[in-house]
């Protein structure tokens, strides 16, 4: 069996006991992604000698009976919008084409010093904004079980090169969904954890108040792995949690109470809806109690969603003006007002629509029509959430109410593309964690299960994630 | 009309966005449709409900202490005895 075709927890095991060199794990994967590359396109920058010599120095320490720490020798994708010190962090866009950051994300910091090679940076919808990775100005991230489809979005490029077998697991960062989708998508685990339980600290921001950064594995158990280490307060970003360091572990535990949503289930495609009811069947033949619950008012989730992102969005990309760092234009004979009209045309079309969109609904006169409507949509949907987990364990339910569409189906709809992060915004609004896992195939075609659950109880939700995981045992990653 | 052309022209200028003319017509047809959709959060009876607001306890901020970037890492080559140099002002 190749070596890119392991697990988080087989990489560290082979390298410590000297199976195999973290040198020979990483050059295989580096020739796994020069083949499967062309066709999936989950990378816009790689790490390759950097994750060479990082390799070799960690086989060192091995070799010398050093401390390795818990994910030696892992191979991180990282999304290109979290700052990783002297390599290039683009955020997929004309305005960061050439932004080397100063320094390492609290994130980056403490992966490596656990022992991960980053071994490139992944594609994203430019600043994360999207759900298919179609609006990156490298080019869309191709679903690697049909490269004709969509991989998701916006950290399609994380779900991809995992699916991919490109790298043992990524980092994504999700705002509305931009984890679980594109996990949903290609068939691996996304997690969203509850807001503030992970550092934003070097996340390049996009609507502050929704978004957390996110692992993504082929395995509950690889995604646990590495929340395990990037989780805990941080002094560089006052909305983490201020307790001590959780540790999540797998544990093989029975007797669940699970509400199955139904509002995400009627919307959803016959044969996404159906999947959902099968993974229902399977967590009741595990012992769990699985019971039809309401949630009514996810049916404004999205109208707050887009309210909020779009104003936090118009607000946060405001300090683009291309003086310090951005690409080569003189601002030599422009007035200020044309200079910057003129370097910020250059975001993306879709960067673009949310500041205009952020703009319109922040305008003087129109603050409590929609900003302060949306923020106590925010509350009603909490308010409903907690009401459930009195009663329920987690809330499950499809994580796409759709299949993964053709490359180019929605591009030119903006609302049609947003009307997909129906069934994921609900965690970003109410700032509760939520995890993808593979559920199966509808027409050959992956769909997630997503598993929602109260603030800070990560370790059911991963305990119930992992139960399903073991009954189900879906297929992760495709022939390429 | 919920949004005229005229409107996104003018907050493109607010938000310093150049737009050409078939940009400004297809976003003002998008962003109408957009508008129109967020438009539902007029219709929820929410007098009772109170915004959300956060209620955790928040880290120890760190330190306000300056930290030393070299300025190799800023991304322009536009510079002038020692400072980055911007558009003219007036």
């Amino acid at each position: 069996m190749p070596l890119y075709t392991l697990e988080a927890g087989q990489v560290v095991e082979g390298i410590k006991n000297r199976e195999f060199s973290a040198e020979e794990y990483i050059s295989q994967l580096l020739g796994r992604i020069e083949k499967v590359e062309p066709k999936v396109n989950a990378f816009v920058t790689l790490n390759k000698e950097e994750g060479l010599n990082r390799a070799r120095m960690l086989d060192k320490k091995i070799r010398d009976g050093e401390q390795s720490g818990p994910l030696a020798g892992v191979a991180l994708s990282i999304k290109d919008n979290i700052c990783t010190k002297g390599m290039k962090t683009t955020c997929a866009s004309k305005m960061l084409e050439s932004y080397i950051p100063a320094y390492d994300a609290t994130v980056i910091k403490r992966l490596m010093s656990a022992g991960a090679i980053i071994i490139g940076k992944a594609n994203l919808d430019e600043f994360a904004m999207g759900s298919t990775t179609e609006f990156s100005r490298h080019g869309p991230t191709r679903n690697p079980w049909d490269i004709s489809r969509v991989s998701g979005g916006s950290s399609g490029g994380s779900a991809a090169s995992v699916a991919a077998l490109e790298c043992t697991a990524s980092l994504g960062s999700d705002t509305g969904g931009s984890v679980r989708c594109p996990a949903s998508f290609c068939s691996v685990v996304g997690l969203k954890p509850t807001y503030g339980l992970v550092s934003r600290f070097g996340l390049v921001s996009y609507a502050n108040s929704l978004e957390q950064i996110g692992p993504v594995g082929r395995t509950v158990s690889d995604v646990v792995s590495i929340l395990n280490v990037i989780a805990g307060s941080d002094e560089n970003d006052h909305t983490t949690i201020n307790s001590n360091k959780p540790t999540y572990s797998l544990q093989e535990r029975k007797g669940f109470r699970a509400g199955l949503v139904m509002e995400f289930t009627e919307g959803a495609d016959p044969g996404v809806s159906k999947m959902i009811y099968n993974a229902a069947d399977t967590l009741e033949k595990q012992g769990c109690k699985c019971e039809e619950v309401s949630l009514p008012s996810v049916q404004y989730a999205l109208a707050s969603y887009y309210t909020i992102a779009t104003a936090e969005a118009s607000s946060n990309l405001a300090r683009y003006d291309n003086i310090r760092y951005g690409f080569d234009m003189n601002p030599e004979g422009y007035e200020w007002n044309s200079y910057f009209a003129k370097a910020r045309s250059n975001f993306g079309e879709e960067a673009k629509r949310r500041i205009i969109v952020g703009s319109y609904v922040l305008s003087s006169g129109y603050y409590g029509k929609y900003y302060l409507k949306a923020h106590q949509v925010r509350s009603l949907l909490k308010h409903e959430m907690e009401t459930l987990f009195k009663r329920y364990d987690v809330l499950i339910g499809p994580t796409m109410p759709i299949l993964p569409f053709k490359i180019g189906e929605r591009i030119d709809d903006p609302l049609k593309m947003y009307l997909v992060d129906i069934d994921t915004v609900v965690a970003n609004l109410t700032g509760m964690p939520a995890i993808s896992v593979p559920a199966g195939f509808a027409d050959g075609l992956p769909v997630g299960l997503q598993i929602m659950a109260d603030q800070f109880a990560e370790q059911t939700m991963l305990d119930i994630a992992y139960l399903f995981e073991q009954a189900a045992k879906v297929q992760r990653s495709p022939e390429l | 009309m919920v949004v005229t052309r005229e409107e996104v022209k003018h907050l493109g200028w607010l938000a310093k966005l150049e737009m050409s003319d078939a940009e400004l017509q297809r976003y003002t047809a998008q962003i109408e449709e957009i508008i129109s959709y967020l438009n539902m959060l007029n219709t929820i009876p929410l007098e009772q409900v109170k915004p959300i607001a956060m209620k955790k306890k928040f880290s120890e901020l760190r330190k306000d202490a300056p930290e030393n970037f070299e300025d190799a890492v800023l991304g322009t080559r536009y510079r002038k005895d020692g400072f980055v140099k911007g558009p003219r002002m007036v």
